[in-house]
Protein backbone atom coordinates (compact mmCIF):
# COMPACT_ATOMS: atom_id res chain seq x y z
CA UNK A 1 0.00 0.00 0.00
CA UNK A 2 1.20 3.50 -0.88
CA UNK A 3 0.42 6.77 0.93
CA UNK A 4 -2.39 7.63 -1.47
CA UNK A 5 -4.19 4.45 -0.48
CA UNK A 6 -3.40 4.73 3.21
CA UNK A 7 -4.41 8.35 3.83
CA UNK A 8 -8.20 7.91 3.44
CA UNK A 9 -8.05 5.00 5.88
CA UNK A 10 -6.23 6.87 8.65
CA UNK A 11 -8.34 7.23 11.77
CA UNK A 12 -10.43 4.14 11.08
CA UNK A 13 -11.15 1.98 14.10
CA UNK A 14 -10.55 -1.76 14.33
CA UNK A 15 -13.19 -3.61 12.36
CA UNK A 16 -14.37 -0.60 10.39
CA UNK A 17 -12.49 -1.41 7.23
CA UNK A 18 -11.79 -4.61 5.36
CA UNK A 19 -9.33 -6.82 7.30
CA UNK A 20 -7.03 -7.06 4.29
CA UNK A 21 -6.94 -3.28 3.94
CA UNK A 22 -6.38 -2.95 7.65
CA UNK A 23 -3.37 -5.29 7.49
CA UNK A 24 -1.95 -3.38 4.54
CA UNK A 25 -2.50 -0.10 6.36
CA UNK A 26 -0.67 -1.32 9.45
CA UNK A 27 2.20 -2.59 7.31
CA UNK A 28 2.41 0.78 5.59
CA UNK A 29 2.33 2.70 8.87
CA UNK A 30 5.21 0.60 10.16
CA UNK A 31 7.44 1.93 7.41
CA UNK A 32 6.07 5.41 6.60
CA UNK A 33 6.97 8.34 8.86
CA UNK A 34 4.70 10.71 6.95
CA UNK A 35 1.59 8.60 7.39
CA UNK A 36 2.35 8.03 11.05
CA UNK A 37 2.55 11.82 11.37
CA UNK A 38 -0.74 12.17 9.47
CA UNK A 39 -2.37 9.66 11.80
CA UNK A 40 -1.10 11.67 14.78
CA UNK A 41 -2.71 14.75 13.22
CA UNK A 42 -6.04 12.94 12.89
CA UNK A 43 -5.90 12.03 16.56
CA UNK A 44 -4.85 15.56 17.57
CA UNK A 45 -7.72 17.03 15.60
CA UNK A 46 -10.13 14.74 17.40
CA UNK A 47 -8.90 16.10 20.73
CA UNK A 48 -9.25 19.69 19.54
CA UNK A 49 -12.77 19.11 18.20
CA UNK A 50 -13.93 17.55 21.47
CA UNK A 51 -12.24 20.19 23.63
CA UNK A 52 -13.23 23.07 21.39
CA UNK A 53 -16.90 22.20 21.20
CA UNK A 54 -17.14 21.89 24.96
CA UNK A 55 -15.34 25.23 25.34
CA UNK A 56 -17.78 26.82 22.91
CA UNK A 57 -20.75 25.29 24.69
CA UNK A 58 -19.44 26.55 28.02
CA UNK A 59 -19.62 30.13 26.79
CA UNK A 60 -23.40 30.03 26.79
CA UNK A 61 -25.39 30.25 29.99
CA UNK A 62 -27.71 27.24 29.87
CA UNK A 63 -29.53 28.09 33.11
CA UNK A 64 -32.91 28.52 31.42
CA UNK A 65 -32.74 25.47 29.19
CA UNK A 66 -34.16 23.02 31.72
CA UNK A 67 -37.04 25.36 32.55
CA UNK A 68 -37.89 25.58 28.86
CA UNK A 69 -37.87 21.81 28.52
CA UNK A 70 -40.04 21.32 31.60
CA UNK A 71 -42.52 23.91 30.29
CA UNK A 72 -42.92 21.94 27.06
CA UNK A 73 -43.81 18.69 28.78
CA UNK A 74 -47.51 18.51 29.59
CA UNK A 75 -48.31 18.43 33.28
CA UNK A 76 -50.33 15.28 32.67
CA UNK A 77 -47.03 13.48 32.10
CA UNK A 78 -46.33 13.88 35.78
CA UNK A 79 -49.84 13.37 37.08
CA UNK A 80 -51.34 10.03 38.06
CA UNK A 81 -48.01 8.90 39.33
CA UNK A 82 -46.60 9.20 42.77
CA UNK A 83 -43.23 10.79 42.09
CA UNK A 84 -40.49 8.55 43.32
CA UNK A 85 -42.30 5.68 45.03
CA UNK A 86 -43.86 4.04 42.01
CA UNK A 87 -40.83 4.75 39.90
CA UNK A 88 -38.59 3.13 42.46
CA UNK A 89 -40.85 0.08 42.65
CA UNK A 90 -40.77 -0.25 38.88
CA UNK A 91 -37.03 0.12 38.87
CA UNK A 92 -36.70 -2.56 41.54
CA UNK A 93 -38.88 -4.99 39.61
CA UNK A 94 -37.13 -4.23 36.35
CA UNK A 95 -33.80 -5.08 37.91
CA UNK A 96 -35.14 -8.17 39.69
CA UNK A 97 -36.97 -9.96 36.95
CA UNK A 98 -37.46 -13.17 38.95
CA UNK A 99 -39.21 -11.21 41.64
CA UNK A 100 -41.20 -9.38 39.03
CA UNK A 101 -42.38 -12.64 37.53
CA UNK A 102 -43.22 -13.94 40.96
CA UNK A 103 -45.11 -10.83 41.90
CA UNK A 104 -47.22 -11.24 38.78
CA UNK A 105 -48.57 -14.43 40.35
CA UNK A 106 -49.64 -12.62 43.50
CA UNK A 107 -53.22 -11.86 42.36
CA UNK A 108 -53.79 -15.48 41.38
CA UNK A 109 -52.46 -16.66 44.70
CA UNK A 110 -54.61 -14.17 46.55
CA UNK A 111 -57.65 -15.43 44.64
CA UNK A 112 -56.72 -19.01 45.54
CA UNK A 113 -56.39 -18.08 49.17
CA UNK A 114 -59.76 -16.35 49.11
CA UNK A 115 -61.33 -19.39 47.45
CA UNK A 116 -59.91 -21.70 50.07
CA UNK A 117 -61.01 -19.34 52.83
CA UNK A 118 -64.60 -19.21 51.52
CA UNK A 119 -64.57 -22.91 50.85
CA UNK A 120 -63.59 -23.56 54.44
CA UNK A 121 -66.39 -21.30 55.64
CA UNK A 122 -68.92 -23.39 53.76
CA UNK A 123 -67.66 -26.49 55.45
CA UNK A 124 -66.41 -28.08 52.24
CA UNK A 125 -62.75 -27.40 52.85
CA UNK A 126 -60.26 -29.50 54.76
CA UNK A 127 -61.32 -29.68 58.39
CA UNK A 128 -59.32 -27.55 60.77
CA UNK A 129 -57.18 -25.97 58.03
CA UNK A 130 -56.20 -22.40 58.79
CA UNK A 131 -55.09 -20.63 55.62
CA UNK A 132 -53.60 -17.17 55.52
CA UNK A 133 -51.90 -15.47 52.63
CA UNK A 134 -49.15 -13.02 53.41
CA UNK A 135 -46.47 -11.39 51.37
CA UNK A 136 -42.93 -10.77 52.45
CA UNK A 137 -40.69 -8.36 50.57
CA UNK A 138 -42.27 -7.78 47.20
CA UNK A 139 -42.91 -11.29 46.04
CA UNK A 140 -42.41 -14.02 48.59
CA UNK A 141 -45.82 -15.56 49.13
CA UNK A 142 -46.27 -17.72 52.21
CA UNK A 143 -49.23 -19.95 53.00
CA UNK A 144 -49.54 -20.49 56.73
CA UNK A 145 -51.39 -23.72 57.23
CA UNK A 146 -52.05 -25.80 60.29
CA UNK A 147 -49.28 -28.05 59.00
CA UNK A 148 -46.85 -25.16 58.99
CA UNK A 149 -45.92 -22.40 56.57
CA UNK A 150 -45.48 -23.20 52.88
CA UNK A 151 -43.40 -20.90 50.69
CA UNK A 152 -44.83 -20.78 47.21
CA UNK A 153 -42.62 -18.33 45.33
CA UNK A 154 -40.15 -15.53 45.91
CA UNK A 155 -36.54 -14.95 46.78
CA UNK A 156 -36.87 -12.71 49.80
CA UNK A 157 -38.49 -15.20 52.18
CA UNK A 158 -36.53 -16.14 55.23
CA UNK A 159 -37.30 -19.79 55.02
CA UNK A 160 -40.17 -19.94 57.52
CA UNK B 1 -24.36 11.88 46.52
CA UNK B 2 -25.50 12.26 42.92
CA UNK B 3 -27.73 9.47 41.66
CA UNK B 4 -26.55 7.53 38.60
CA UNK B 5 -28.22 8.26 35.27
CA UNK B 6 -30.09 4.96 35.24
CA UNK B 7 -31.65 5.64 38.62
CA UNK B 8 -32.81 9.06 37.41
CA UNK B 9 -34.16 7.48 34.22
CA UNK B 10 -36.19 5.01 36.25
CA UNK B 11 -37.57 7.74 38.44
CA UNK B 12 -38.40 9.89 35.44
CA UNK B 13 -40.18 6.93 33.85
CA UNK B 14 -42.20 6.67 37.03
CA UNK B 15 -43.35 10.27 36.69
CA UNK B 16 -40.82 12.07 38.87
CA UNK B 17 -40.31 15.52 37.32
CA UNK B 18 -37.33 16.38 39.52
CA UNK B 19 -35.47 13.29 38.37
CA UNK B 20 -36.13 14.27 34.76
CA UNK B 21 -34.97 17.84 35.39
CA UNK B 22 -31.78 16.51 36.96
CA UNK B 23 -31.11 14.49 33.79
CA UNK B 24 -31.57 17.61 31.70
CA UNK B 25 -29.26 19.72 33.82
CA UNK B 26 -26.66 16.99 33.97
CA UNK B 27 -26.48 16.47 30.20
CA UNK B 28 -27.41 19.84 28.76
CA UNK B 29 -23.84 21.05 28.20
CA UNK B 30 -22.83 18.10 26.06
CA UNK B 31 -26.16 18.02 24.23
CA UNK B 32 -25.80 21.70 23.43
CA UNK B 33 -22.21 21.10 22.26
CA UNK B 34 -23.36 18.41 19.80
CA UNK B 35 -26.17 20.62 18.53
CA UNK B 36 -23.94 23.67 18.18
CA UNK B 37 -21.24 21.66 16.47
CA UNK B 38 -23.66 20.62 13.77
CA UNK B 39 -25.96 23.62 13.26
CA UNK B 40 -23.40 26.38 14.10
CA UNK B 41 -26.07 28.76 15.33
CA UNK B 42 -26.42 29.41 19.06
CA UNK B 43 -30.17 29.96 19.07
CA UNK B 44 -30.83 27.05 16.76
CA UNK B 45 -28.60 24.88 18.93
CA UNK B 46 -30.65 25.95 21.96
CA UNK B 47 -33.87 24.92 20.19
CA UNK B 48 -32.35 21.62 19.08
CA UNK B 49 -31.22 20.91 22.64
CA UNK B 50 -34.67 21.56 24.07
CA UNK B 51 -36.29 19.42 21.42
CA UNK B 52 -33.81 16.64 22.17
CA UNK B 53 -34.79 16.58 25.83
CA UNK B 54 -38.50 16.69 25.02
CA UNK B 55 -38.07 13.71 22.70
CA UNK B 56 -35.96 12.02 25.32
CA UNK B 57 -38.94 12.25 27.63
CA UNK B 58 -41.27 10.90 24.97
CA UNK B 59 -39.02 7.91 24.32
CA UNK B 60 -37.79 7.13 27.82
CA UNK B 61 -39.77 3.90 27.82
CA UNK B 62 -37.78 2.72 24.78
CA UNK B 63 -34.40 3.30 26.36
CA UNK B 64 -32.65 0.00 27.01
CA UNK B 65 -30.62 -0.07 30.16
CA UNK B 66 -27.74 -1.94 28.57
CA UNK B 67 -26.98 1.12 26.43
CA UNK B 68 -25.12 4.21 27.56
CA UNK B 69 -27.69 6.85 28.39
CA UNK B 70 -25.53 9.82 27.41
CA UNK B 71 -24.71 8.28 24.02
CA UNK B 72 -28.40 7.53 23.43
CA UNK B 73 -29.28 11.13 24.24
CA UNK B 74 -26.55 12.56 22.02
CA UNK B 75 -27.79 10.44 19.14
CA UNK B 76 -31.28 11.85 19.55
CA UNK B 77 -29.71 15.30 19.51
CA UNK B 78 -27.64 14.61 16.41
CA UNK B 79 -30.67 13.26 14.56
CA UNK B 80 -32.67 16.40 15.33
CA UNK B 81 -29.78 18.69 14.41
CA UNK B 82 -29.33 16.96 11.06
CA UNK B 83 -33.08 17.12 10.39
CA UNK B 84 -33.01 20.83 11.20
CA UNK B 85 -30.18 21.38 8.74
CA UNK B 86 -32.01 19.48 6.03
CA UNK B 87 -35.25 21.31 6.66
CA UNK B 88 -34.10 24.84 7.32
CA UNK B 89 -31.05 25.28 5.17
CA UNK B 90 -31.43 23.17 2.05
CA UNK B 91 -29.89 25.86 -0.10
CA UNK B 92 -26.67 25.75 1.88
CA UNK B 93 -26.13 22.03 1.55
CA UNK B 94 -23.09 21.23 -0.49
CA UNK B 95 -21.64 18.04 -1.78
CA UNK B 96 -17.98 17.22 -1.45
CA UNK B 97 -17.32 17.79 -5.12
CA UNK B 98 -18.76 21.30 -4.92
CA UNK B 99 -16.64 22.54 -2.09
CA UNK B 100 -14.23 25.25 -3.17
CA UNK B 101 -11.02 25.37 -1.23
CA UNK B 102 -8.74 27.63 -3.21
CA UNK B 103 -7.52 29.58 -0.21
CA UNK B 104 -6.55 26.58 1.88
CA UNK B 105 -2.99 25.40 1.96
CA UNK B 106 -2.55 21.82 3.03
CA UNK B 107 -0.88 21.45 6.41
CA UNK B 108 2.32 19.49 6.45
CA UNK B 109 2.00 15.98 7.88
CA UNK B 110 2.39 15.95 11.65
CA UNK B 111 2.37 19.71 12.05
CA UNK B 112 -0.72 19.74 14.26
CA UNK B 113 0.24 16.85 16.51
CA UNK B 114 3.81 18.08 16.80
CA UNK B 115 2.63 21.55 17.76
CA UNK B 116 0.33 20.19 20.45
CA UNK B 117 2.87 17.72 21.75
CA UNK B 118 3.03 16.76 25.41
CA UNK B 119 4.94 19.76 26.74
CA UNK B 120 2.83 21.49 29.44
CA UNK B 121 3.65 24.86 27.90
CA UNK B 122 2.01 23.69 24.71
CA UNK B 123 -1.33 23.33 26.47
CA UNK B 124 -1.62 27.08 25.87
CA UNK B 125 -1.58 26.34 22.16
CA UNK B 126 -4.10 23.58 22.66
CA UNK B 127 -6.44 26.02 24.41
CA UNK B 128 -5.86 28.55 21.68
CA UNK B 129 -6.71 26.04 18.98
CA UNK B 130 -9.77 24.86 20.89
CA UNK B 131 -10.87 28.48 21.07
CA UNK B 132 -10.47 28.78 17.31
CA UNK B 133 -12.40 25.61 16.62
CA UNK B 134 -15.73 27.34 16.17
CA UNK B 135 -14.25 29.73 13.65
CA UNK B 136 -12.83 26.82 11.69
CA UNK B 137 -16.04 24.79 11.86
CA UNK B 138 -17.96 27.80 10.55
CA UNK B 139 -15.86 27.62 7.40
CA UNK B 140 -16.60 23.97 6.75
CA UNK B 141 -19.48 22.94 4.49
CA UNK B 142 -22.31 21.48 6.51
CA UNK B 143 -21.86 18.01 5.08
CA UNK B 144 -18.25 17.95 6.29
CA UNK B 145 -19.02 19.51 9.64
CA UNK B 146 -21.77 17.07 10.52
CA UNK B 147 -19.67 14.02 9.76
CA UNK B 148 -16.67 15.37 11.68
CA UNK B 149 -18.65 16.37 14.78
CA UNK B 150 -20.58 13.11 14.87
CA UNK B 151 -17.38 11.15 14.51
CA UNK B 152 -15.25 13.03 17.03
CA UNK B 153 -17.75 14.18 19.64
CA UNK B 154 -20.33 11.45 19.36
CA UNK B 155 -17.97 8.63 18.46
CA UNK B 156 -20.13 7.17 15.69
CA UNK B 157 -18.67 4.41 13.54
CA UNK B 158 -18.53 4.58 9.74
CA UNK B 159 -21.61 2.38 9.54
CA UNK B 160 -23.53 4.49 12.05
CA UNK B 161 -22.56 7.67 10.23
CA UNK B 162 -23.70 6.18 6.92
CA UNK B 163 -27.05 5.24 8.42
CA UNK B 164 -27.50 8.54 10.23
CA UNK B 165 -26.58 10.69 7.24
CA UNK B 166 -28.19 8.40 4.64
CA UNK B 167 -25.00 8.18 2.59
CA UNK B 168 -22.75 5.27 1.56
CA UNK B 169 -19.88 4.29 3.83
CA UNK B 170 -17.40 5.33 1.16
CA UNK B 171 -18.89 8.82 1.16
CA UNK B 172 -18.56 8.94 4.93
CA UNK B 173 -14.85 8.18 4.66
CA UNK B 174 -14.43 10.68 1.85
CA UNK B 175 -16.20 13.45 3.76
CA UNK B 176 -14.22 12.71 6.90
CA UNK B 177 -10.99 12.88 4.96
CA UNK B 178 -11.88 16.24 3.38
CA UNK B 179 -13.22 17.63 6.66
CA UNK B 180 -10.05 16.71 8.53
CA UNK B 181 -7.80 18.02 5.82
CA UNK B 182 -9.54 21.41 5.84
CA UNK B 183 -9.69 21.63 9.61
CA UNK B 184 -6.01 20.81 9.94
CA UNK B 185 -5.14 23.46 7.39
CA UNK B 186 -7.38 26.06 9.03
CA UNK B 187 -6.19 25.38 12.56
CA UNK B 188 -2.55 25.28 11.54
CA UNK B 189 -3.07 28.60 9.78
CA UNK B 190 -4.70 30.18 12.85
CA UNK B 191 -1.85 29.04 15.06
CA UNK B 192 0.85 30.05 12.60
CA UNK B 193 2.20 26.50 12.48
CA UNK B 194 1.44 25.71 8.88
CA UNK B 195 4.99 25.88 7.61
CA UNK B 196 5.93 22.50 6.18
CA UNK B 197 8.15 20.78 8.68
CA UNK B 198 8.49 17.41 7.03
CA UNK B 199 8.97 15.95 3.69
CA UNK B 200 5.91 14.90 1.77
CA UNK B 201 4.69 11.44 1.12
CA UNK B 202 7.12 8.93 -0.35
Amino acid sequence: MRCAGAIPLLGSRPGEIDPTEEALLQAHLATCDSCRARLADVEALGVIVRDGLMVEAARRDLAGLADGVMARIPASAWRGERPGALGRARAFLRHHRVLAAASALAPALAALALYLYIDRGSGAGPAGLSVEVTSEDLAAIVLDTSDGPIILVGEGANGT
Amino acid sequence: MALPDLELVERARGGDPEAFRELVVRHQRRVYAVALGIVRDRDLAWDVSQEAFVRMHQHLAEFREDAAFSAWLRRITARIAIDVLRRERPSRRQEVEDVPEPELREAAPGVLSTALGTDPQQTVLRRELSGKLGEALDRLPEVHRAVLVLRELDGLSYEELAERLSIPKGTVMSRLFHARKKMQALLAGYAGIDAPGREGAP
